[in-house]
C-alpha cells in the first residue's frame, strides 16, 4: 500500500539513503550531501539486497543509487529503483552511472518517469546539481543528466513519423531544457530569450506532442516522457 | 517342294518322296537360312538357299513328269530313237538339267567348304568350267554322238561322280591350305577325305545299281547313299561353323537361338533319316520288316542325334563363359579407371573386338568434367550408328557410346545387351572419376581453408595484440599522464594554500581536469568492451553506436529480435562489424544516409549495412578494416558479403549462426 510521503521541504533536511559499492565513493558522497546541511544521509551501503532492506526499514525521501553494484555488476540499480518505486511511490531515486549512454536511461524510466532520475557519477563533483535532481525526485519530478539529453538531440537516428519529428529546432531546445528539469525562468536565462517566447515555445510543443489538456505539472513530465519515448527509434 | 511333294505322296504313291523332303530339300533350306541370317554376305547361304530350290525344282519336275507318264502314257526310259512329243523331251531334259545343277551346286559347296570362297585360282578355273557341262546335250548330238550316249554323258554320270569330285576338290584345298597355313581349312582335312572317299564310293555304288536296275538291296543302298551329299552338306556347313566360326558367325551371341535352330534342323534330319529307312524298307519288305527297319534306324540313330545335340550344346552354351569374361575384363578396366582420356579409347577398342563391329566411338565425361572421346575402327562419313547408349548416373548424362554395325551378321539383341550392360558400367566408372575429381577438388578447398584458417587466426591475434598496445598506450601516454598532472596541481594548490592564497580557481580547474580523466576512460572501456551490449543486446548497441555518428543512420530490427540475447561471442562480432562498417562508412564512402538492419532469417542472424555512399570496387580493395571484419565474422562461424560498386554505395552483409543465449528479459 502507498503510504503518505513526508512533505520535503524547508522544515528539515532530506532523508537520504545511499547505494554505492565502491566505499571512497560511498563515504565521498556521504560526506559532500551531509556538508551542504540540506540532506541527512541515514544509511550508506553496498549492495541493492541492503538497499530494499534499508528502505523498508527507514522510509528515507530519497535514495541515490549507484546503478553497477554486486553481484553481478550489470544493471542492479535500476532494478532496486523500479522496485523502491513500486513499494513506495513516495520515494523518489537518484540513478548515478558511469554509462553516458541514454539506453541505460530508457531502462529506468521504461515504466514512467516519475520520483526517477538518470544522472552521470560525475556529478557528485556538481553537489548543488546533485541536491537539485534530489529534490526533483523527492517532489515526484524527473531528472535527465544534460550529458544523455545532448546525445538524443544530437541524435539523427529519429523515426520521420516520431511526434518529435515535428517540433522545430528552438523547440526541441526548450524541450531539452524541460527534461533537464528547469523551469520557464531558467531556461530563459540559458537561451537568451524572455520567459513568454519560451512559455510560447512550450505551449506549442506541448500541442504538438497531444498534451495541452494534461495539467501544467504533470505537462512537463509527459514532455520529456514522449520525448524519451520517441527519440529512440530502438527496440522498446 | 510342296507342289513335288503333294504329287508324289498322293498321286504317286511314291513313298521316297517324303523322307527324301524331310531329308534332304529341309535340311538344306534350314542350314542356307541359319547361314544367311548370321552372315548374309556368305556365299555359301545362297548356294544352300539355291541348292533347296533346285532340288525342289527337279523333284516337283520329276514327279510331275511321273505323272504324266502314268496319266498320259508316255514313255521316256529307255530312250529310242525316233520321234518324241515335244512336251515331254521338254520335261525331261528340264528335269535333268535341274538335276545336273544340283550336283553343280553340290560341287561346289563341298569343294569350298567351308567358307565358299575361291582359296586357290586353280580352283576358280575348274569350278567355272563346270557350268561347260549345260552345253554338252546341244554340242553332243551335234558331233553324232548318240541320244542315249548323251544322256549316259551329261546327265547320269555327272549326278553320280560330281558329288565325289567335289569332296576330292575339297581334300586337295586342304592339302593346299595346310601347305599355305591356313589353319582352319587345313582342318577339314580328315573330313574331306572321308567325304570324298563315301562319294567315290557312292558314285560306284550308283554304276553299278544301273547295271542291277531299280530294285533290291542294292538299289536301296545306292538310293540311301544318292541322298548322302544333301544331309552331309548341311551338316557339314552347320558343323563347320560352330566348330571353326568360319562364316563368322560369333556364336557366343546368340546361344539359345542357334541353339534352338540348331536343335531343330538336327531333329529333321534325324525325323527324316528314320522316315526315308523305314519308308524306303517298306518298298522292298514285309511290313514287319520295314517296320523292324525303321525301329532299328530310329534306335540307330538316336544316339548319333543326341551326341550331335549335346555337341551343339556344349559348343553353343560352352562358350558363353567367353561372353562374360569379356565383360568380367571390361569391369576389371572400368574399376580401376580414373584417367578418362585412357579409359575412352580401351572402351572402345574392346567392345569393337569384343562384338566384332565395324567402328565404336566412345565419349566420356560432361556434365563438369572434361570430355574425352575416342574412336575405334574406320567410321564412314556421314554412318548413322546402329545403336546409341548414353551413360546415364541418375539424372546425370556422363556420355555417349554409339556403335555401327558388325563386320559379319547383324547384331542381336544380346550384342546391345552387352552395349547397354557396358554403358551402364561405363557410366558408373565416370561416375567414380567424378567424384575423385570432386573430392580432390574438397581436399584442395579443404587446405586452402586451413592455411585462410590460420592466416585469419594470425591476423586476429595480431589485431589483439596491437589493440592491447594503443589501450597501454592511451593508458601510459594519456590518461596516467593527465592524473600525474592532476597530482602537480594538488600540490601547486597546497602550495598556495600554505602561503595563504585563494586556490578556488585551481580546484576548479582540477575538477574539469577530472572529468576529462573520467571521459576518457569511459571512453576507453567503452571501446574495449561496450557495457550496454553486455547490459541490454545486440540492438541496443547498435541503436546507440548509430546515435552517435554524424550522419543520419536508421537501425532497423525484426520484431522477433526483441528480448532475443545471442551468445556473447556472437553479439560481440555482429557489434564490431557493424561500428568497423560505420567507421569505414564515415572515413571513405561520403555517405548521406545509413542503414543498418538486423534480421533472423533461415536460422541465422544476418547483419547488413547499407550506405548511398561512392561505393569501391570490391575485387580490388582488401583495406585491413575488410579483412578484419572477415575474420571475426568467419571466426565465429559467420560469412561475410561484401557488395559495392562505384557510385552505389555498398552493402555490408553478415550472416552468423544463431546461438541464442537464455532469454533473460522476455
Amino acid at each position: 500500500m502507498p503510504e503518505p510521503t513526508p512533505a520535503p521541504g524547508p522544515q528539515g533536511p532530506l532523508r537520504v539513503v545511499i547505494a554505492e559499492d565502491h566505499y571512497l565513493v560511498r563515504e565521498g558522497t556521504r560526506r559532500l550531501l551531509e556538508d551542504t546541511g540540506e540532506a541527512d544521509v541515514l544509511a550508506a551501503v553496498g549492495t541493492a539486497a541492503e538497499l530494499l532492506d534499508a528502505v523498508a526499514r527507514l522510509r528515507p525521501d530519497v535514495v541515490v543509487a549507484d546503478i553497477r553494484m554486486p553481484p553481478s555488476h550489470h544493471t542492479e540499480g535500476i532494478t532496486a529503483a523500479h522496485a523502491i518505486r513500486e513499494a513506495h511511490p513516495g520515494i523518489g531515486v537518484v540513478v548515478l552511472s558511469q554509462h553516458a549512454n541514454e539506453n541505460y536511461a530508457f531502462e529506468l524510466f521504461r515504466r514512467g518517469t516519475d520520483g526517477l532520475a538518470y544522472l552521470l557519477k560525475e556529478r557528485i563533483g556538481e553537489v548543488d546539481e546533485l541536491l537539485r535532481a534530489l529534490h526533483e525526485v523527492a517532489a515526484g519530478r524527473s531528472v535527465v543528466d544534460p550529458r544523455i539529453v545532448e546525445v538524443l538531440m544530437g541524435s539523427h537516428a529519429r523515426g520521420a513519423d516520431a511526434p518529435l519529428s515535428r517540433l522545430t529546432r528552438r523547440e526541441l531546445d526548450v524541450l531539452r531544457h524541460m527534461a533537464e528539469g528547469k523551469t520557464n525562468r531558467a531556461i530563459a536565462d540559458s537561451l537568451r530569450l524572455s520567459e513568454s517566447t519560451i512559455e510560447k515555445h512550450v505551449n506549442s510543443t506541448f500541442a504538438k506532442l497531444g498534451l495541452a489538456e494534461i495539467p501544467q505539472l504533470h505537462r512537463r513530465v509527459s514532455a520529456v516522457l514522449a520525448y524519451l519515448r520517441h527519440a529512440p527509434p530502438g527496440p522498446r | 517342294m510342296l507342289w513335288a511333294t503333294l504329287i508324289g505322296t498322293t498321286q504317286l504313291e511314291n513313298r521316297y518322296v517324303l523322307p527324301w523332303v524331310l531329308g534332304s530339300v529341309l535340311p538344306c533350306y534350314f542350314a542356307g537360312l541359319f547361314t544367311w541370317w548370321h552372315a548374309p554376305s556368305s556365299p555359301v547361304a545362297r548356294r544352300l538357299l539355291l541348292l533347296g530350290t533346285w532340288l525342289s525344282i527337279a523333284s516337283a519336275v520329276r514327279h510331275t513328269t511321273n505323272l504324266m507318264i502314268r496319266e498320259l502314257g508316255w514313255h521316256l526310259r529307255p530312250k529310242v530313237v525316233g520321234p518324241v512329243l515335244p512336251l515331254d523331251l521338254g520335261l525331261q531334259i528340264t528335269h535333268e538339267m535341274c538335276n545336273l545343277a544340283v550336283s553343280i551346286i553340290i560341287l561346289r559347296l563341298l569343294a569350298l567348304l567351308p567358307d565358299g570362297r575361291y582359296a586357290f585360282r586353280y580352283e576358280r578355273h575348274v569350278l567355272r568350267a563346270l557350268w561347260g557341262l549345260f552345253a554338252l546335250p546341244i554340242l553332243l548330238p551335234l558331233a553324232g554322238v548318240p541320244q542315249h550316249i548323251v544322256y549316259y554323258i551329261v546327265f547320269y554320270y555327272p549326278e553320280a561322280w560330281l558329288p565325289g569330285i567335289g569332296a576330292a576338290l575339297l581334300t586337295v584345298r586342304c592339302l593346299r591350305a595346310r601347305a599355305t597355313g591356313r589353319a582352319d581349312v587345313a582342318a577339314l582335312l580328315p573330313w574331306a577325305a572321308l567325304g570324298a572317299t563315301v562319294l567315290l564310293a557312292r558314285a560306284a555304288t550308283r554304276l553299278f545299281r544301273s547295271w542291277q536296275g531299280e530294285e533290291g538291296m542294292f538299289f536301296f543302298i545306292g538310293a540311301l547313299l544318292g541322298a548322302l551329299p544333301y544331309i552331309s552338306i548341311s551338316v557339314t556347313l552347320v558343323y563347320a561353323a560352330f566348330r571353326h566360326r568360319l562364316l563368322g558367325v560369333d556364336i557366343v551371341l546368340r546361344p539359345s537361338a542357334v541353339y534352338g535352330s540348331l536343335w531343330f534342323i538336327i531333329n529333321s534330319w534325324y525325323l527324316g533319316m528314320a522316315l526315308t529307312l523305314g519308308l524306303t524298307a517298306g518298298l522292298f519288305f514285309p511290313v514287319g520288316l520295314s517296320l523292324l527297319v525303321a525301329v532299328v534306324a530310329t534306335a540307330l540313330f538316336r544316339p548319333l542325334r543326341d551326341r550331335l545335340n549335346t555337341l551343339v550344346e556344349r559348343r553353343v552354351f560352352g562358350k558363353r563363359l567367353s561372353r562374360f569374361e569379356l565383360l568380367v575384363q571390361f569391369s576389371t578396366t572400368l574399376e580401376h579407371a580414373y584417367d578418362l582420356d585412357r579409359l575412352a579409347p580401351q572402351l572402345a577398342t574392346g567392345l569393337r573386338e569384343g562384338l566384332g563391329l565395324r567402328w565404336v566411338r566412345v565419349r566420356l565425361g560432361g556434365n563438369g568434367l572434361p570430355v574425352s572421346t575416342a574412336e575405334s575402327g574406320e567410321r564412314p562419313a556421314a554412318a548413322r550408328p546402329v545403336k546409341q547408349f548414353p551413360l546415364f548416373y541418375g539424372d546425370d548424362t556422363l556420355g555417349l557410346i554409339e556403335y555401327g554395325p558388325r563386320t559379319e551378321g547383324r547384331s542381336t539383341p544380346e550384342d546391345h545387351a552387352i552395349g547397354g550392360t557396358l554403358a551402364r558400367s561405363a557410366a558408373l566408372a565416370v561416375h567414380n572419376v567424378r567424384l575423385a575429381a570432386e573430392l580432390c577438388a574438397h581436399a584442395d578447398e579443404m587446405q586452402r581453408q586451413a592455411a585462410e584458417l590460420a592466416a585469419s587466426r594470425a591476423r586476429i591475434v595480431h589485431a589483439q595484440d596491437t589493440e592491447r598496445r594503443r589501450i597501454e598506450r592511451r593508458l601510459h601516454d594519456g590518461i596516467q599522464q593527465d592524473v600525474v598532472a592532476l597530482v602537480a596541481k594538488l600540490a601547486l594548490a597546497r602550495n598556495r594554500l600554505h602561503r595563504g592564497g585563494g586556490i578556488d580557481s585551481a580546484l576548479t580547474e582540477m575538477q574539469d581536469d577530472a572529468y576529462r580523466v573520467i571521459d576518457e576512460l569511459r571512453e576507453l572501456a567503452h571501446g574495449i568492451h561496450p557495457p550496454i551490449l553486455t547490459d541490454q543486446g545486440l540492438v541496443a548497441a547498435v541503436t546507440s553506436c548509430a546515435r552517435r555518428m554524424p550522419i543520419p543512420v536508421t537501425v532497423q530490427s525484426g520484431q522477433s529480435l526483441a528480448g532475443v540475447r545471442y551468445a556473447l561471442d556472437i553479439e560481440e562480432s555482429a557489434f564490431y562489424l557493424v561500428s568497423e562498417a560505420l567507421t569505414n562508412v564515415l572515413k571513405h564512402a561520403r555517405a548521406g544516409h545509413v542503414t543498418v538492419r538486423i534480421t533472423r532469417s533461415d536460422g541465422r542472424l544476418q547483419v547488413e549495412v547499407t550506405d548511398d555512399g561512392t561505393g569501391f570496387p570490391t575485387a580490388t580493395t582488401h583495406g585491413s578494416g575488410l579483412t578484419g571484419m572477415r575474420d571475426r565474422t568467419e571466426a565465429v562461424g559467420g560469412e561475410l558479403t561484401i557488395t559495392s560498386r562505384a557510385g552505389t554505395g555498398t552493402v555490408i552483409r553478415a550472416r552468423l549462426p544463431e546461438h541464442v543465449r537464455e532469454d533473460t528479459r522476455a
